[in-house]
C-alpha cells in the first residue's frame, strides 16, 4: 500500500474539484439548452393546466384552480382513454423488450451475416414513426396486405382478416407496428450492454454446469439490468406518448378503439384550442409515465455493490 | 364589428344574409376597383410575402407563385407543411409568432382564424366584394361569415359525386344510377348478388366521415343545421332513416369491412380493377380512377348523388391573409390572393386553369366553367356541365361547417358514426350523440 502525503492528497482533492468545475462548465451549454427545451415548456404546461388560456395563446387567462383536472376526472372518456393508453403501452413495452432482447442475444452470437443483420437493425429505427404507420397500414391491410398472405400460407387464418377496421384487433395491430420499430432500438441498446460482458463469466458458469437458461437468468439478465432499466423507461415513455403510428394507421378509430391520451391532447390543443384542458391532460399523461417509469426503475434497477 | 384598414364603401354593419344579397350590386359597383386596386401594383412591388401551403402538387404551387412574382416584382417565400398535421402546424406558427402572410386553410378553420385575429377580414379590399359576387350563390357563405366578414378566398372547390361502373349497373338490370339512398342499397344488393363482394366504397375514415354525414343527410332531404348553427337534424325523423340506411350499408356488407380505415387510393384501385361498382367522393376522383388504367377504368362514369333532397355536399378549402399584414405588404398579399383564388390582372382564371389541368379541381365561379381553357383542361370522360349543374343547382355547403366551433363537432363525429356502423349504437342514440357533440363543440367543453 502506498501512503500519500497530506500535501499530495490535498493537491489531488484540489485537482478533483477543479476537474469537476471544468466538467460543469463544459456541460453548461447543454444544461441551458435542456432547460430551455424541456424544463420551461414543462413548467409552462403545468402552469397553464390551472388556467383557461385564451385560444390565441396570448396571455395567461383566468385562474381556475383545479377545475381543469376536475373536468377530466369526472369525464368517463378520460378514464376509458387512460386505460386504453396504459393497455397499449403494456403491449408495446413487453413486446419491444422481449423482441429486442431476443434480437440482441442472437446478434451477440457469432454467425455468418451477423454484421449485415446488425446493420439492418438500424433501418426500422431510422424510419419516422409516421412512415412506420403507413408501412404497417399497407402490411396489415384486410384485402391486399402481406400479413394476411403470410398468415394464410401458414394456415393460421382461413380467410383474409381486416385487422384495422376490427376494434378488437386494431389496438393490437397498432401496438405491434410501433413495437416493430422500438424493438430495434431496444436490441441495439441491449446488444451494446451484452458486448461489455466478459465472456469468461459465461465460460466459468458453463464449466460449473450451468445450462443456457440458468446462465441467461443468473448472469446475462443481472448484467443487463442497468441497460434494461433505461430501455424500459424509454419504452414506457414512447408507449404512452404514441401518436404518429396510430394516426397513420387508424386515426384513433374505428370508433375510439385506438384513441389514446395523446389524441385527446392533440384535439384539445389544436381543435378545441382549449390549452387549459390540453395542458391538464398532458400533465396527467406525464404523471402516468412517471409512475410507469418509477415502477420500472424500482423493479429493475439494483445498485451494484463493489 | 371590425373594419379593415382600407375601409369599405359598403355598410359594414350588415349581416351575412344582407351582404350576400347585396353582393351582386356591390360586385358591379366595385368592378372598376378590381383592376385599379386601392394601392397600385407599383406601390405594392418589392414586397416579400410569406406563403404557407400544404403539400398537394408542390411543383404546381411553385410555378403559380413564380409566375405571380415575375409579373409583380414581389418575392414569395413558400413554406410547405405536410397535409397530415397541417392544422397543428399552422396554429403553432401563429401562436409562436411566425404567422404567414397568406396561407392555405381548411374551410372549417377559417372563421375561427378571423375571430382570433390570425386571419384578416377581407372586406373593403379592392375587388373582394366582386369576388364573392362572382361566386355561385351556393358557395358564397363559405367565404362570408355570419357578421358579413369576408374571411377567405377559394383555394379549390369540389362536389361529392357518385363514380359508378356502367357495366355493373347495367348487368344488374338498372338503366340509371340510384335516385335515392334506398335505391343505392337495392342496386348494391343486386350487384353483390352478381358477384361483386363489396359494391360500394367511400372514404369513411374517422377524420373524414363527417363529410358523408352531410352528403347522406342532404340526400335524405334533411337540413342538418339551421341558420344559427343549431343541429335541427336530430328532430327530423328522416335523419333516423338516413342513419339506419348507413348502418345497413356497412352491416350488410355493401361496403368492405375495411372501409373504416381505407384510403381513397385503395378505393380508386377497387373501382379501376372492377372490385366495386360505386364510389362516393369528390368529383375529381373520377380522373384518378380512369387514369390509373385498370381493367375497369374505361367503364367508370360519374353521376350526381341524387336523393329525395336533390342536393349533395359542396366542399372546398380556402386561402387566408394573415391578421397582422398591413400597408404595402397587405396590398401585395391581396393581389397574390386574388390571382391565386380568383382572377389574375387580365381577368383570367389563370390559377384555376392550372389546377383544372393538373388535378381536375374546380373553382366556385360560374365563369370558371365557361372558360375555354378550363373546358379544354377537363378530360372528355368528365362531364363538366354535370359538375357545373351540381355546383349551381344541386349542392349545399352547409354554412355551419365554417363556424368557429365546427371543428370540435367534426372531431367527435368520427367516433359516433363509427360506433353506429360497427353496431355499437343505433340510429336514435347516434342522432342524440351527434346533437350532444354539437353542443359540447359550441361550448368548447368536449373531450
Amino acid at each position: 500500500m502506498i501512503l500519500k502525503s497530506h500535501r499530495a492528497r490535498r493537491e489531488e482533492s484540489k485537482r478533483s474539484v477543479s476537474n469537476g468545475r471544468f466538467g460543469f462548465y463544459l456541460a453548461l451549454p447543454s444544461i441551458l439548452v435542456l432547460l430551455a427545451l424541456l424544463a420551461i415548456p414543462a413548467v409552462l404546461t403545468i402552469f397553464q393546466s390551472f388556467f383557461i388560456v385564451p385560444p390565441d395563446g396570448v396571455g395567461i387567462g383566468e385562474f381556475t384552480k383545479v377545475d381543469n383536472y376536475l373536468f377530466l376526472f369526472k369525464n368517463e372518456i378520460f378514464w376509458a382513454t387512460s386505460l386504453r393508453s396504459i393497455w397499449f403501452a403494456l403491449i408495446f413495452i413487453v413486446g419491444s423488450t422481449v423482441i429486442g432482447m431476443a434480437a440482441a442475444l442472437l446478434l451477440n452470437e457469432k454467425f455468418v451475416g451477423r454484421m449485415v443483420l446488425r446493420g439492418l437493425l438500424v433501418l426500422p429505427w431510422a424510419c419516422p414513426w409516421l412512415i412506420v404507420g403507413i408501412i404497417w397500414k399497407w402490411f396489415a391491410d384486410g384485402n391486399i396486405g402481406l400479413l394476411n398472405g403470410v398468415l394464410m400460407r401458414l394456415n393460421l387464418i382461413s380467410e383474409y382478416k381486416d385487422f384495422l377496421s376490427d376494434p378488437s384487433w386494431a389496438i393490437w395491430m397498432t401496438a405491434i407496428a410501433a413495437t416493430w420499430r422500438q424493438s430495434c432500438l431496444v436490441a441495439l441498446l441491449l446488444l451494446a450492454g451484452l458486448q461489455t460482458m466478459p465472456r469468461e463469466i459465461w465460460d466459468a458458469a458453463s464449466v460449473d454446469g450451468a445450462g443456457i437458461f440458468q446462465r441467461f437468468r443468473h448472469i446475462t439478465l443481472p448484467w443487463l439490468r442497468p441497460a434494461l432499466t433505461v430501455v424500459t423507461v424509454l419504452n414506457v415513455i414512447y408507449g404512452l406518448m404514441q401518436f404518429d403510428v396510430i394516426f397513420a394507421m387508424t386515426q384513433g378509430g374505428p370508433g375510439s378503439s385506438t384513441t389514446l391520451l395523446s389524441f385527446l391532447i392533440y384535439r384539445q390543443f389544436f381543435i378545441f384550442t382549449n390549452f387549459g384542458i390540453g395542458s391538464a391532460l398532458a400533465v396527467a399523461l406525464a404523471l402516468i409515465a412517471l409512475v410507469g417509469g418509477l415502477i420500472a426503475v424500482k423493479t429493475l434497477y439494483r445498485k451494484i455493490e463493489v | 364589428m371590425e373594419s379593415t384598414e382600407n375601409g369599405s364603401s359598403l355598410n359594414l354593419n350588415m349581416d351575412r344574409r344582407t351582404l350576400l344579397k347585396s353582393m351582386g350590386v356591390a360586385g358591379l359597383a366595385s368592378a372598376p376597383l378590381l383592376n385599379s386596386g386601392m394601392m397600385s401594383a407599383a406601390e405594392a412591388a418589392g414586397q416579400t410575402i410569406n406563403f404557407t401551403a400544404w403539400e398537394y402538387q408542390p411543383d404546381t404551387i411553385k410555378s403559380l407563385v413564380a409566375n405571380w412574382s415575375k409579373q409583380t416584382k414581389n418575392k414569395v417565400n413558400i413554406s410547405f407543411i405536410p397535409n397530415v398535421g397541417y392544422t397543428a402546424g399552422i396554429q403553432a406558427r401563429q401562436r409562436g409568432g411566425k404567422p404567414a402572410d397568406v396561407f392555405y386553410n381548411f374551410a372549417y378553420n377559417s372563421q375561427k382564424f378571423v375571430n382570433q385575429k390570425w386571419a384578416a377580414d377581407l372586406r373593403g379590399l379592392p375587388g373582394a366584394e366582386k369576388m364573392v359576387a362572382d361566386m355561385f350563390p351556393s358557395a358564397r357563405s363559405r367565404f362570408v361569415a355570419e357578421n358579413g366578414a369576408i374571411v377567405s378566398a377559394p383555394y379549390f372547390s369540389a362536389v361529392h359525386m357518385l363514380q359508378y361502373n356502367k357495366k355493373m349497373v347495367a348487368a344488374a338490370g338498372f338503366n340509371s344510377t340510384p335516385n335515392s339512398l334506398q335505391e343505392t342499397y337495392d342496386q348494391c344488393k343486386k350487384i353483390k348478388a352478381n358477384g361483386v363482394e363489396s359494391p360500394y366504397v367511400a372514404y369513411w375514415v374517422k377524420d373524414f366521415v363527417e363529410e358523408y354525414l352531410h352528403v347522406y343527410l342532404l340526400a335524405g332531404n334533411v337540413q342538418p343545421f339551421d341558420k344559427k348553427g343549431d343541429p335541427i337534424f336530430m328532430d327530423d325523423p328522416k335523419t333516423l332513416d338516413v342513419l339506419n340506411w348507413w348502418q345497413a350499408m356497412y352491416k350488410d356488407g355493401m361496403t368492405p369491412k375495411s372501409v373504416l380505415t381505407d384510403d381513397p387510393g385503395k378505393h380508386t384501385s377497387s373501382m379501376a380493377n372492377g372490385q366495386a361498382a360505386f364510389y362516393a367522393l369528390h368529383h375529381y376522383f373520377l380522373r384518378d380512377i380512369v387514369e390509373s388504367k385498370g381493367p375497369s377504368s374505361g367503364d367508370i362514369s360519374q353521376a350526381k348523388i341524387v336523393g329525395t333532397g336533390g342536393k349533395t355536399l359542396q366542399m372546398g378549402e380556402v386561402i387566408q391573409m394573415g391578421g397582422k399584414v398591413t400597408g404595402a405588404k397587405k396590398a401585395a398579399a391581396w393581389d397574390f390572393m386574388k390571382t391565386y383564388g380568383y382572377k389574375d390582372k387580365s381577368g383570367k382564371f389563370t390559377t384555376f386553369q392550372k389546377w383544372a389541368a393538373s388535378g381536375a379541381l374546380c373553382a366556385p365561379y360560374p365563369g370558371f366553367f365557361t372558360d375555354p381553357k378550363v373546358i379544354a383542361a377537363f378530360p372528355d370522360y368528365m362531364d363538366l356541365s354535370l359538375i357545373k349543374d351540381t355546383f349551381q343547382n344541386a349542392s349545399d355547403i352547409v354554412p355551419a361547417r365554417t363556424s368557429p366551433w365546427y371543428q370540435g363537432f367534426q372531431a367527435q363525429c368520427g367516433t359516433i358514426i363509427h360506433d353506429l356502423l360497427l353496431g355499437n349504437s343505433n340510429a336514435r342514440a347516434t342522432a342524440n350523440a351527434l346533437a350532444i357533440a354539437c353542443k359540447t363543440a359550441k361550448s368548447g367543453s368536449g373531450l
